[in-house]
């Protein structure tokens, strides 16, 4: 692998890092919060993938689709979860059971609207160009990609010491019962996360769609890197979104070049690595539900 | 001197055998009716898949260990035993059925190692991201298991000289494993080694307490489990003489899931009424409407919410209120 | 009988147990008592090796068997009634009883039906603890009192050579405390008792020798006159006890 080749894969990997971040943060906001693992987050990445498709089909703005996509998956989310979720209450399993059932309806519900081919979007104006880097061209999107992320990170990492919302959130994913009877109305600060989380799955589905591809089955397949991520890094935390993204970005990348043989079943050989030696994950706390 | 109570049992077991017959020999008596073997097919797979979730309910149901990731032992299964006939150059039903269990036994006890350490949602999460792990393999292996373009080309199976050519066959061979399966998933959950799993799902520290070592006990039924499914995934291959990623994939562990809780979890026939409910879904349904997936999982989903205890169950509580 | 050597046990800086050593003779009756976090739950966790110690041993009959883990100890006869039942809530208390007497008759055969002697023990034990009308019932259906009465049956099923009762009367009527103080008493010489309780009367009763812990540590040993009259124990628990 020469130089070049090296700093381009980093810089993949990165940004394919900076990518599951986004995707794994409301991941593992929800679980943190409500001990429920949104199996139903591929499903809201996909609809934002397919959202953004539709908009820059008809208005040519990606700016647009980043705008509209992530509001309208909170909505979903926020109507989902009093809906269907809140019923099953203190039943995590079976909450699980159900986010299940919505990814299906939703995949499909997808392949219906849009079709089954492969689709894709190009880069938005502005971002379509490459620059140069060591002698070879990188597409500046990528870059983009990666900005965004840390930028996100940040302002997630912001809102979650400084401001109201971040100190309830953190309070509930401590301990929601303790909140509750302090008078905080939980039911409305679940339904809160759970949008949030949600529509931080379509945020991630637009900003993927001009790069990662738009395809069915790609609710599945990035729904098992969020989690992989998650438990990598540990459930339930900001930071462990943040280590788990930033390994297995890179080692994903890193992996399909060098070991293309082996490159799928290389973040799992991880997974299980990691789960040996750390059960909770390198920086998250599992509450493990039984 | 017959009493009231050996006369049902009579009853019940004459009904099961002329059950079980008209089962295996249904393309012979269906012919006038069927000329197509479309509903053969149909039945047949319906069979299959609850051959997958009758194994899978051994984990969710009894032991109340919620695995996502089992198709990956039935998978196995299904290229083990496709794959054993081409390498050997044989037809034996035998070995493509003992290759099939002993590949989808290894798999579950190599990852069963590492899985049954967690529990609950936790454990959900590990053995579906494992059983992706066992897809990107398949899938990458092309050389060995034919890769995205599947393995084709299975050898129709034979034993002891007789010839499984042809579907009628093949639907036999089909509903006669099926119904050992079925007597041997009763067997075993009317067991010691059963009440264990059930004890397993329902207080496992007092399981250990009593001396059980709970993780070779979760370790045996996966492994079990995961045997089982494997001979599930050979009767596909043999049936369709086709294996793909597909068998291993999520959406193929999800069907089964969907089946063992509709049917109703943690019971013997809850499994095979909830394959027959979802495979109706899937492939007689697309006929009449284009959105059977989403109707599959509001199906789900209902049940989730309302009817947890899955269709046998509900059958149970009306019989009993009824008895009341 | 079950011993321990220097037994200590942190959890992230507080010391639950800080050099605790007892013997306990088998067919002894010992009491364990102590203000709450004293160390009490704690010592039993590690009895039973649920909890691992930071340092110190634990013998049972002669055999260290330190860190060894829970199965392993109940196979070597170490027993417990939980504070908080540990029961097979769904199922009938005959069949809760039923999977104890199982495990004591040793590994499992995958496709044997349990033998109708084992029902018939698992009743007679049902009876023993007077639940030999609610042989049927659910154990979540039971009442309070019963299912105390289910938990200790579980317990004495496995036949363990030492029983740890766990505050076996808490929550009970003074009637139920009654019947179940009568049973305890009734069990055989050759089974060694070691209980943790808060309820004297229950205490004074039963005991042959009382242990008393305090911030992790043995303040007192002795026969329940001597324990009695110990000035630091009646400073620091008993005096506060409504006798």
């Amino acid at each position: 692998m020469t130089p070049e080749t090296a700093v381009v894969q980093a810089l993949n990997g990165i940004s394919f890092g900076a990518l599951l971040f986004i995707l794994a943060a409301g991941l593992s906001l929800i679980f943190g919060m409500m001990d429920v693992v949104n199996l139903a987050h591929g499903a809201f990445y996909m609809l934002g993938a397919y959202i953004t498709l539709t908009v820059v089909q008809r208005t040519g703005q990606f700016w647009l689709a980043l705008l509209l996509a992530p509001p309208l998956i909170g909505a979903l989310g926020l109507v989902m979860e009093p809906l269907l979720l809140r019923r099953l209450r203190g039943r995590h399993l079976d909450q699980v059971l159900l986010t299940i059932g919505v990814s299906l309806v939703i995949a499909d519900l997808v392949g219906l609207t849009w079709g089954r081919e492969i689709r894709s979007v190009p880069f938005p104006a502005g971002l379509d160009h490459a620059i140069s880097i060591l002698g070879g061209d990188y597409p500046v999107y990528r870059l983009f990609v990666i900005a965004f992320g840390v930028v996100l990170a940040v302002i997630l990492a912001i809102v979650h010491r400084r401001t109201r919302v971040g100190a309830l959130i953190r309070a509930g994913v401590q301990d929601a019962p303790m909140l509750a009877a302090l008078g905080v109305d939980i039911d409305r600060l679940f339904a809160v996360t759970f949008a949030i989380g949600a529509a931080l799955a379509g945020l991630a589905g637009v900003i993927a769609a001009p790069v990662f591809g738009i395809y069915p089955g790609m609710d599945v397949d990035y729904l098992i890197y969020s989690l992989v991520v998650v438990v990598v890094g540990g459930l339930g935390t900001l930071s462990g979104a943040v280590a788990g993204s930033a390994l297995i970005g890179p080692i994903d990348t890193f992996g399909k070049v060098l070991f293309p043989q082996f490159a799928l079943a290389l973040i799992f050989a991880v997974m299980a690595l990691v789960l040996l030696l750390r059960p909770t994950g390198l920086l998250g706390r599992i509450r493990i539900a039984r | 001197m017959t009493s009231v109570l050996s006369r049902a049992r009579t009853l019940q077991l004459v009904g099961a055998l002329i059950a079980a017959a008209l089962l295996v020999t249904f393309p012979i008596w269906s012919t006038p009716w069927e000329g197509s073997r479309y509903a053969t097919s149909i039945l047949r797979d319906m069979l299959i898949l609850a051959i997958l979730a009758l194994s899978l309910d051994l984990l969710v149901g009894s032991a109340g260990m919620p695995s996502l990731g089992h198709a990956a032992y039935f998978g196995a299964g299904a290229y083990a035993a496709a794959i054993a006939g081409q390498r050997f150059g044989s037809d034996d039903l035998l070995l493509g059925l003992g290759a099939a269990i002993l590949v989808s036994s290894l798999l579950a006890l190599a990852i069963g190692a590492v899985a049954v350490r967690a529990a609950g949602i936790f454990f959900l999460m590990l053995t579906l991201a494992f059983a992706q792990m066992v897809f990107a393999v398949a899938f990458q292996a092309a050389d060995i298991t034919g890769g995205s373009n599947g393995f084709s080309g299975v050898r129709r199976p034979m034993l002891f000289g007789l010839d499984f050519n042809g579907p009628d066959a093949l639907f036999h061979l089909v509903a006669v494993v099926f119904l050992l399966v079925l007597l041997l998933v009763w067997r075993i959950r009317s067991s010691t080694y059963g009440r264990a799993l059930v004890g397993l799902r329902e207080n496992e520290r007092r399981m250990r307490a009593l001396g059980y070592d709970t993780t070779r006990l979760k370790l045996s039924a996966f492994v079990l489990a995961g045997a089982i499914a494997g001979v599930g995934g050979a009767l596909q291959a043999y049936s369709i003489r086709f294996v793909s990623t597909n068998d291993v994939g999520v959406a193929r562990s999800v069907e089964a899931f969907v089946s063992v809780l509709i049917g109703g979890a943690s019971t013997l026939l809850g499994p095979v009424v909830g394959a027959i409910v979802v495979l109706f879904i899937e492939r007689v349904m697309p006929s009449y409407i284009a959105f059977a997936e989403t109707v599959l999982g509001l199906v789900f989903i209902i049940f989730v919410l309302a009817a947890r205890q899955g269709i046998v169950g509900m059958v149970r509580v009306a019989y009993a209120r009824a008895r009341a | 009988m079950i011993e321990t050597r220097d037994l200590r046990r942190e959890f992230g800086g507080i010391k639950a147990l800080d050099g605790v050593s007892l013997k306990v003779a088998q067919g002894e009756r010992r009491a364990i008592i102590g203000p709450n976090g004293a160390g009490k739950t704690t010592l039993f966790n590690v009895l039973t090796g649920e909890l691992e110690p930071t340092a110190g041993e634990v013998r049972l009959a002669g055999e260290n068997v330190t860190g060894r883990r829970p199965h392993e100890l109940a196979r070597r006869g170490v027993g417990r009634m939980y504070q908080r039942n540990e029961l097979f809530d769904p199922l009938p208390a005959r069949e809760n009883v039923a999977i104890a007497v199982a495990a004591a008759a040793g590994p499992y055969r995958p496709f044997r039906s349990p033998p109708p002697s084992e029902l018939v023990a698992a009743d007679e034990l049902l009876e023993r603890v007077g639940l030999g009308a609610r042989q049927a019932t659910p154990a979540r259906a039971l009442s309070h009192g019963e299912r105390r009465q289910l938990e200790l049956a579980v317990a004495l099923a496995r036949r363990p050579r030492v029983l740890l009762l766990d505050e076996p009367t808490a929550g009970m009527s003074p009637a139920e405390t009654a019947r179940i103080t009568e049973l305890i008493a009734s069990l055989d010489r050759s089974l060694t008792l070691v209980i943790v309780e808060h309820d004297m009367d229950v205490v004074f009763q039963l005991a042959e020798r009382i242990t008393v812990l305090h911030e992790g540590r043995v303040i007192a040993e002795g026969t329940p006159a001597q324990v009695r009259g110990d000035t630091l124990v009646n400073e620091v628990y008993l005096g506060k006890v409504v006798a």
